[in-house]
């Protein structure tokens, strides 16, 4: 008969990651749990060992300055109602106050939402619009990942098995915008998200939510008007298919709502 | 009941019902559609657990409430993504599980029906013989049609179409479709059964602790009373939890166990065990120049699933609510119910009245465009009227159908132009015939004791009630016991659906406490209703009397992404006499919000005869964030007149009424659910079919 997995709780980071230097490949970071609760439940994984995060204080906390750091542990609605947040960077409180429902918010995390690499979560392509890091730290050293490297396909990320995501780094914008296209419920995940940033004469537009990874195109927003940004976008992404649209349908929204992100932007 | 004791989490549902030595049961269910199921072998299943197999249930009985075509597991084939092959009881719902992965079942995969159009080219046979069930919910002259898949055909004939068509300046034909939704109650099915001396004992959320007793009895060759059927509060179940669906397996285990089993569904096994029917309808409806009716067919096909379970009745009750409150002298209906080898579909909140109120008031906007006059005109031109006659033949009695329409029209101010809303109007009869009974016994320590088979699914019915005995021993509501329904001694009822529950037993409960005040100790008091549709003509009486309701909606659409959002939704629904004005208003606001749902978004996908989204992500039902602000309804209430059951009246509605706003904008839909790519579809065929 299965047996349950094991539980590791760490208290200090310098334990977790000594576990995981030595346990990586078989003990899973577990943080909020929205995400790995429902997997195992559903025994779509069954771990031989979870290292719950739960008991590390340094993981926790918001902090506002020249970049915002997020820790890893910061659940989606502290991060939606921070007052630091939604000053100085109002889209990121916007893309993690429209996940599902205030319950899951109150569960789920920032650390746990990129390294679960859910194509159709709502923080990634915000984050990765602003240039956002991942902070990841194991045993042997620090490194920061861009978001937009982070995360590398369906549930796929670019993290070792030893490594831990500790904060979220976040650049400053001019201005941001995210637009969140659904077509079900408000609780829904995105159809089609558009997450737009400007600093200066840079403009990032990030597609979510329609293929494995984020999908920005640098070279397509350098000229051009909103309306043509968004038919080059809708042409250069082949999107998926699943309940929420098919792939035809998302690529009408593709050109409309990165559109929609362009002119809210230059408002 | 109190709404403490549910809001603090007191209230033990089937789902927390124990008893010492209690093992937990899993299903092992069919990968395939439809296949032979070679050989099952769960001889690897370790000592602890009891392992259950097609051997172990070829001897007992067949059952079905309508037709009996199921077995307790599926023996030789299984004949759908889901049908139960083989159970676990172990003393863990893990253990139960691990052990499943245990049975080896060899399957030989057959073609299988996934789709109406496929169930009627006939080249496959869901059952090869289809045999009427002896249960009292088949009561209705079911008219199997041997050697297709059809296995009920209701049919209406009213005056004589052809002719009608004749008289015809206008005529519409159009076909309409609703796919399958899922109920989603917060607990999910549930049971727990044992074997005493030889009796079965069973505690189950059910609305049909009767109709579950006899299938038992004949599933375990018991007579009836040696079933006992005792039936926990629900934590929801808008139809799902009628009739047989865990509890013949679950008791099979408790037998070979030799010790009590409780099944509860893991949420996934939901969407295999019970659905609305998905649905076809093609409408013809002819009008004059002025707008009078004058003919209307209606050819409607319903997909049961493997399993009839109450299809036959679903088929039946669409027939006539297809045909809508109207005056029509010239009727023809043809309503089938059809197997495929899908899961099981039952009944659902409303009872085919949503996929007929769909096909027809669509039909009705279609024909009020074409004869360019304003559809709450066309309506009121012909809704039934007291004294007028149905396409049954019945003549209807307080009827308030044209002042339901109009107080929905007003409340979403139809006269100030029309642009981007929509009406429908709903007829929904109530079980008819049936048989409600209910005792009143003064308890020895003062107070009273109800004993009714009414079922709490949480519709509020013990509540309703304890009211209405309430003002009749006048005594108050602290002093009234209601527990939990048991077949071992509650009195007979037919069952708790179709919104009968409060009309029937609060009429019941009039002699009741009439005899009780006779006899001192306990009285009993019986109701019955009576009447019925020949199947051959549709000919009789439909319903004792009506459901009655309407809805309006007025919507803004995205056009560019076809993404509609509802503004106002306001339904107004006859009640006569209200019980209990605050469960009233839930009610109204439940159907409204569960209509939202089924108009917009929810629909059961599937894929290679599986179903692809059964999760409470993949498949979305509204939040509270969905519900429009403009949500209002009205309860039309008359001094002295019947009570009218409102558990299921203002949800049928809504979708053509949303429907009928996107029509008002030139946006023609046939289809649920009105996803926005299904709107921007139509709005690209407005637009000259132009697709960017």
């Amino acid at each position: 008969m299965r047996a349950a997995p094991e539980w590791l709780a760490p208290s200090s980071l310098e334990e977790a990651l000594a576990l995981l230097a030595e346990r990586g490949d078989e003990a899973l970071p577990l943080a909020g749990g929205t995400f790995l609760a429902a997997l195992l439940n559903q025994r779509l994984i069954e771990p031989a060992c979870l290292l719950s995060l739960a008991r590390i204080a340094a993981l926790g906390g918001i902090e506002g300055g020249e970049e915002l750091r997020l820790g890893a542990m910061a659940r989606h609605r502290d991060v939606e109602l921070s007052p630091l947040v939604r000053e100085g960077w109002p889209a990121v409180a916007r893309a993690f106050g429209v996940v599902a429902s205030p319950r899951v918010r109150n569960q789920a995390t920032v650390g746990g939402v990129l390294a679960d690499a859910d194509y159709a979560s709502d923080p990634p392509a915000m984050l990765c619009a602003l240039g956002a890091r991942a902070v990841a730290r194991s045993a042997a050293g620090v490194r920061e990942i861009p978001v937009e490297e982070l995360i590398t396909g369906y549930y796929e990320t670019s993290l070792r098995p030893d490594e831990l995501i500790v904060e979220v780094r976040v650049p400053r914008a001019d201005r941001a915008v995210y637009r969140k296209f659904r077509t079900r419920s408000h609780e829904d995940r995105p159809c089609v998200a558009v997450a737009a940033a400007r600093r200066g004469a840079e403009t990032r537009v990030v597609v979510g939510a329609v293929a494995g990874r984020p999908q920005h195109f640098p070279e397509l927003c350098r000229d051009g008007d909103a309306a043509e940004i968004g038919r080059r976008y809708a042409d250069a992404i082949e999107p998926i298919a699943d309940v929420r649209g098919s792939a035809a349908y998302r690529k009408r929204v593709i050109a409309v709502e990165v559109r929609r992100a362009l002119e809210e932007l230059a408002t | 009941m109190s709404r403490e004791s549910i809001l603090l989490g007191r209230v033990r549902y089937s789902q927390d019902r124990e008893l010492p030595g209690m093992l937990h049961a899993r299903v092992l269910r069919s990968p395939y559609p439809h296949a032979r199921i070679v050989r099952v072998d769960a001889s690897a299943v370790p000592a602890r657990a009891v392992a259950l197999t097609p051997d172990d249930v070829r001897g007992l009985g067949v059952y079905g409430c309508q037709i009996q075509d199921q077995t307790v597991l599926a023996l030789d084939r299984a004949l759908h993504a889901g049908d139960p092959v083989a159970a676990v009881a172990a003393a863990t719902p893990d253990e139960a599980e691990d052990a499943l992965a245990l049975i080896e079942v060899e399957y030989e995969e057959l073609p299988a029906v996934s789709d109406l159009e496929e169930a009627l080219a006939g080249s496959v046979l869901v059952h090869e013989r289809i045999r009427i069930s002896d249960n009292d919910a088949a009561y209705f002259g079911i008219r199997p049609e041997q050697g297709t898949n059809v296995c009920h055909r209701f049919r209406i004939l009213h005056g004589d179409f052809e002719v009608g068509l004749e008289q015809a300046d206008v005529v519409i034909e159009e076909t309409f479709r609703t796919p399958a939704a899922q109920h989603a109650p917060m607990e999910p099915h549930a049971c727990l059964a044992r074997w005493e001396g030889g009796r079965l004992e069973l505690w189950t959320g059910t609305h049909t602790p009767f109709n579950v007793r006899s299938d038992l009895a004949r599933v375990f060759g018991l007579a009836e009373e040696d079933v006992r059927v005792v039936v926990p509060p629900m934590g929801g179940s808008f139809g799902a939890k009628t009739f047989v669906h865990l509890e013949a397996l679950t008791a099979a285990l408790a037998r070979k166990a030799g010790r009590p089993v409780r099944c509860v569904l893991p949420r996934s096994e939901e969407w295999v065990t019970n659905n609305r029917h998905p649905a076809l309808l093609t409408v013809k409806i002819g009008a004059t120049a002025d707008g009078t009716l004058v003919a209307k067919r209606v050819d409607s096909w319903i997909d049961t699933g493997a399993y009839a379970d109450c299809g036959p009745g679903v088929a039946q009750k669409i027939g006539y609510s297809a045909v809508g409150p109207y005056r029509i002298p010239h009727v023809h209906v043809e309503s089938r119910c059809v197997y495929t080898n899908r899961p099981p579909n039952g009944a659902f909140r409303g009872f085919g009245a949503t996929q007929a109120a769909w096909a027809s008031e669509r039909a009705m906007d279609l024909l009020a465009d074409r004869l360019g006059l304003d559809p709450l005109e066309l309506r009121l031109r012909n809704v039934l009227r007291d004294g007028d006659v149905f396409c049954t033949g019945e003549t209807v009695r307080d009827v308030h159908f044209a002042e339901c329409l109009e107080r929905a029209a007003a409340a979403i101010d139809w006269g100030q132009g029309r642009s981007g809303k929509g009406l429908c109007v709903l007829l929904k009869g109530m079980q008819t015939p049936s048989r409600a009974q209910i005792a009143v016994e003064a308890a020895d320590g003062g107070g009273y004791t109800i004993r009714c088979a009414t079922a709490e699914l949480g519709q509020g019915s013990r509540r309703a009630l304890t009211l209405v005995a309430s003002e009749l021993l006048g005594a108050p509501l602290s002093e009234i016991s209601f527990p939990d329904p048991d077949t071992d001694i509650v009195p007979y009822d037919t069952r708790a659906t179709s919104s009968r529950s409060t009309y029937m037993m609060g009429n019941a409960l009039e002699e009741a406490v009439r005899e009780l005040r006779k006899d001192g100790r306990r009285g009993v008091g019986e109701f019955r209703n009576s009447g019925g549709l020949d199947p051959d003509t549709g000919q009789g009486v439909a319903s004792s009397h009506w459901h009655q309701g309407a809805a309006a909606a007025e919507v803004r659409v995205d056009e560019e992404t076809g993404l509609v959002e509802v503004v106002r939704l306001h339904a107004a629904v006859y009640a006569g006499r209200v019980v209990n004005p605050p469960g009233a208003e839930l009610q109204n606001e439940g159907s409204m919000i569960m209509g939202l749902g089924s108009a917009l978004f929810e629909a059961v996908s599937f894929a290679d005869g599986q179903v692809v989204n059964a999760n409470l992500s993949d498949y979305q039902i509204p939040s509270i964030a969905d519900i429009p602000d403009g949500l209002t309804h009205d309860l039309l209430t008359k001094p002295g007149a019947e009570v009218h059951g409102l558990g299921e009246t203002a949800l049928p509605p809504v979708p053509a009424a949303i429907g009928n706003a996107l029509g008002s904008l030139g946006i023609q839909t046939t289809e649920l659910p009105l996803m926005p790519e299904t709107v921007l579809a139509a709005i690209d065929r407005r637009d000259g079919g132009g697709v960017r």
